[in-house]
């Protein structure tokens, strides 16, 4: 004759109410940080499956939410319902669903180069002003947050960062000031110049240190140069 | 130091034009460095007559230089002396640049002297009489009307630079004792100056080059000049028995006027190079500044270009708005240029800053122009082949100059954070950056985190070897495609040798735009 299961009864009811509280507690006391099932595990010493059952009992009564941490990589992160995730786990302004906003930041950028080519020389104050003015943004940018776009065009090498002598462009601007001006005559986005070394395949490839002159990747057997030389 | 595949395109080069012994006895002493006769003859494991006759062909074409190397006497031991031989490593890369520098003759004197320098590139050295009997082969003229002809060629080569005389066959170099190597260093620590080593090769070319009163000097046999004063537009010539440097004539036994007819003549690297890197500068300002800036540009490099020292100055001399409007105006872009205009583009040559302006005069900085010019060229190399994220995180890391930790990186350079460490993976397994590991000990627990950094000098030489790496593989492919055996497919002729024809073309101007950038990385 099996035994059948018996239902938990009031002892074992109270249990899990307990083990609840004290996953919540421990959510609660991590704020707006929040915490991961592996953080929780570490700090009460619970059985896994009754923490699960506690997180999903907890979010079923709407004291916990689960939010997307950009340090958790992959590992579901939760916070007590009344707390608002922290810029250091949403990644802050540029980062959504803890992935980059690459399409909002790919606009900001955009916009920021053509402030700066339209003024031909420009301040970091110049930018957001012309910024907030032209309402590209629906949330406000913090001068931080433009600067971060500006260093970033210049990352893509299509604005330069100088100081002002006080001359000539830089006339309004006074001396030692750093500002932005863009560089060369292409336009956004265009490439820089492409190297020597660069336009040839053996600049680009990939096997450039196994490729040797009688070996089984040369010049002489490379797919690339067949390629490259195919008219 | 040569890179690896610097070595191997100096061989293959030799071996193209002289031949496997030749080769062979280059590549042994570019190898093993400065060898005698004895030692080249044990590691060839050719004759001694072998090994002889192929180290004149090679200083004939000055790809190699002998020198005396005498032990300085200590502890009351006999002065050794021995002769050895060095190989001359950029020398033989020049070779490739023949038609580079031909180019630069043609675009500034006659036809004349372009062919003398073809004559000069194809046999190495030549002496006057040489050269005559060469143009007399060729020419229907008179045997006088020739040797004068020759004679005004050379002289303008010689103003130009771009020949000189040949250097002495066996200059004597002494090895400093163990006490002069030290006090020259407590010397050197005491006035806080750095003092760069010179090399063996740098020692051995300076010692043997001739003084620079003879360099580019042409004494002739002929009567002293009819109004019997100095004649401006001849400078390389002097008639013996004129009032000149008499000291230096007289010092320089070699080169005394009765030895005249035996000087040998050769072309003037240094000189080509100089006129190269002034190119290339003036091409890096082209991508960025208007035509104004980089005509004042090329003005402030031909005034100043006499006065340089060494191929690889940092600055040129220092010249004034006066002097440098007076030079723009003297060229055809820049005759109708105002005052005004020449001072808005020094301005704009501020910024980057490419001239350097202090106390009311300008001058040059090389050394910037050369270092965005390289910095541009890497930066193309991570860009195709690593993508656009890896060309931000590698400009941000050659831009700061120091480590930054792998989530800085991400910040900085808008890429996921998961994404980052994969990209500075990648371009440190393949030597484009180095890195650090540093473990903190935190409240609980031990972290590592990662800092990366680009050491420029590191990557440069990095860089260059693969530039080599890829001009061998160029140079391979070109040989390749033009094997005889290539007839035997079945492909019609007329469209083999078509093919072949556009082959050739593609793969030797990419060569010569990579010897570019090899110059860049290497020469400048």
């Amino acid at each position: 004759m099996s035994a059948k299961r018996k239902r938990p009864g009031p002892a074992s009811d109270s249990l899990v109410t307990e083990h609840e509280k004290t996953v919540h507690e421990v959510i609660r006391s991590k704020k707006d940080m929040g915490a991961s099932q592996w953080e929780m595990k570490r700090e009460i010493n619970v059985a896994d499956n009754i923490i699960t059952k506690c997180i999903k009992s907890l979010l079923s009564k709407n004291l916990i939410k689960e939010v997307k941490s950009i340090q958790s990589r992959g590992r579901k992160h939760y916070m007590s319902a009344e707390f608002e995730p922290s810029s250091e786990i949403t990644g802050g302004a540029w980062y959504v669903e803890g992935s980059l906003d690459t399409e909002y930041i790919n606009v900001l950028k955009e916009q920021c180069w053509r402030k700066i080519y339209g003024m031909k020389v420009a301040t970091l104050e110049g930018i957001a002003d012309a910024l907030r003015r032209s309402n590209v943004s629906q949330i406000e940018l913090s001068k931080q947050q433009v600067e971060e776009i500006v260093k970033a065009l210049v990352l893509d090498n299509q604005v330069m960062e100088v100081k002002s002598t006080g001359t000539g462009e830089f006339a309004s601007i006074p001396v030692g000031k750093v500002c932005y001006k863009c560089i060369g005559k292409r336009g956004y986005g265009g490439e820089p110049k492409l190297g020597a070394l660069a336009s040839i395949p053996c600049g680009v490839c990939p096997q450039i240190s196994r490729c040797t002159p009688d070996g089984i990747i040369s010049p002489n057997t490379c797919a690339y140069y067949q390629k490259w030389l195919d008219f | 130091m040569v890179p690896l595949y610097g070595i191997k395109c100096a061989v293959n080069l030799i071996t193209t034009h002289f031949g496997d012994l030749v080769a062979k006895v280059c590549e042994c002493l570019l190898r093993k460095g400065p060898l005698t006769l004895q030692a080249t003859v044990r590691f060839t494991e050719l004759t001694s007559s072998q090994v002889k006759n192929c180290l004149l062909v090679l200083i004939q074409h000055n790809c190699v230089q002998a020198f005396v190397l005498e032990q300085s006497v200590e502890h009351g031991d006999a002065a050794k002396a021995n002769t050895q031989y060095i190989a001359l490593f950029d020398n033989i890369i020049h070779r490739w640049r023949f038609n580079k520098f031909l180019t630069i003759v043609s675009q500034n004197l006659d036809k004349q002297c372009v062919d003398l320098l073809e004559a000069l590139l194809q046999h190495g050295r030549l002496t006057l009489k040489q050269m005559s009997d060469r143009a007399k082969s060729v020419q229907n003229e008179g045997d006088d009307v020739i040797l004068d002809a020759v004679q005004e060629a050379v002289i303008k080569l010689l103003n130009a630079h771009f020949i000189e005389r040949c250097p002495a066959s066996e200059p004597v170099i002494t090895n400093p004792t163990k006490q002069e190597v030290s006090a020259r260093k407590r010397a050197a620590k005491s006035a806080k100056i750095f003092e760069e080593q010179e090399t063996l090769e740098q020692r051995v070319v300076e010692a043997a080059a001739p003084s620079e009163a003879l360099r580019f000097l042409l004494v002739a046999q002929t009567e002293p000049a009819a109004d019997g004063g100095k004649d401006e537009t001849n400078s390389s010539i002097v008639t013996p028995g004129e009032k000149r440097k008499r000291d230096a004539l007289e010092s320089e036994t070699e080169y005394g006027a009765a030895d005249e007819q035996v000087v040998l003549w050769r072309v003037n690297f240094e000189e080509f190079i100089r006129r190269l890197r002034h190119k290339a500068c003036v091409e890096n300002v082209k991508t960025r500044l208007d035509d104004g800036a980089v005509t004042v540009l090329k003005a402030m490099l031909e005034a100043t270009r006499s006065t340089e020292k060494k191929v690889k100055t940092d600055n040129s001399v220092p010249l004034s708005l006066n002097s440098i409007y007076e030079e723009v105006i003297k060229s055809e872009e820049g005759r109708n240029i105002t005052f005004d205009r020449v001072r808005a583009a020094l301005i704009q040559l501020s910024c980057p800053p490419f001239v350097i302006a202090a106390n009311e005069s300008y001058s040059i900085d090389f050394k910037k122009i050369i270092e965005l010019a390289q910095n541009e060229e890497v930066e193309s190399i991570v860009l195709k082949r690593y993508g656009r994220d890896a060309y931000r995180m590698f400009r941000l890391l050659s831009n700061s100059g120091h480590l930054l930790e792998t989530d800085k990186i991400a910040d900085a350079t808008f890429v996921e954070k998961k994404e980052t460490p994969k990209i500075l993976y990648k371009l440190w397994k393949d030597d484009y950056l180095q890195m650090e590991k540093l473990q903190v000990t935190g409240a609980k627990r031990l972290s590592q985190f990662l800092l990366w950094k680009v050491n420029k000098n590191i990557l440069r030489e990095h860089v260059l070897n693969e530039m080599f790496h890829a001009a061998l593989n160029l140079v391979q492919r070109v040989a390749f495609e033009l094997e005889p055996e290539k007839e035997m497919l079945n492909i019609p002729r007329d469209k083999l040798l078509n093919r072949q024809r556009k082959v050739r073309l593609l793969l030797e101007s990419s060569h010569m735009k990579l010897d570019d950038a090899i110059m860049l990385f290497h020469d400048f």
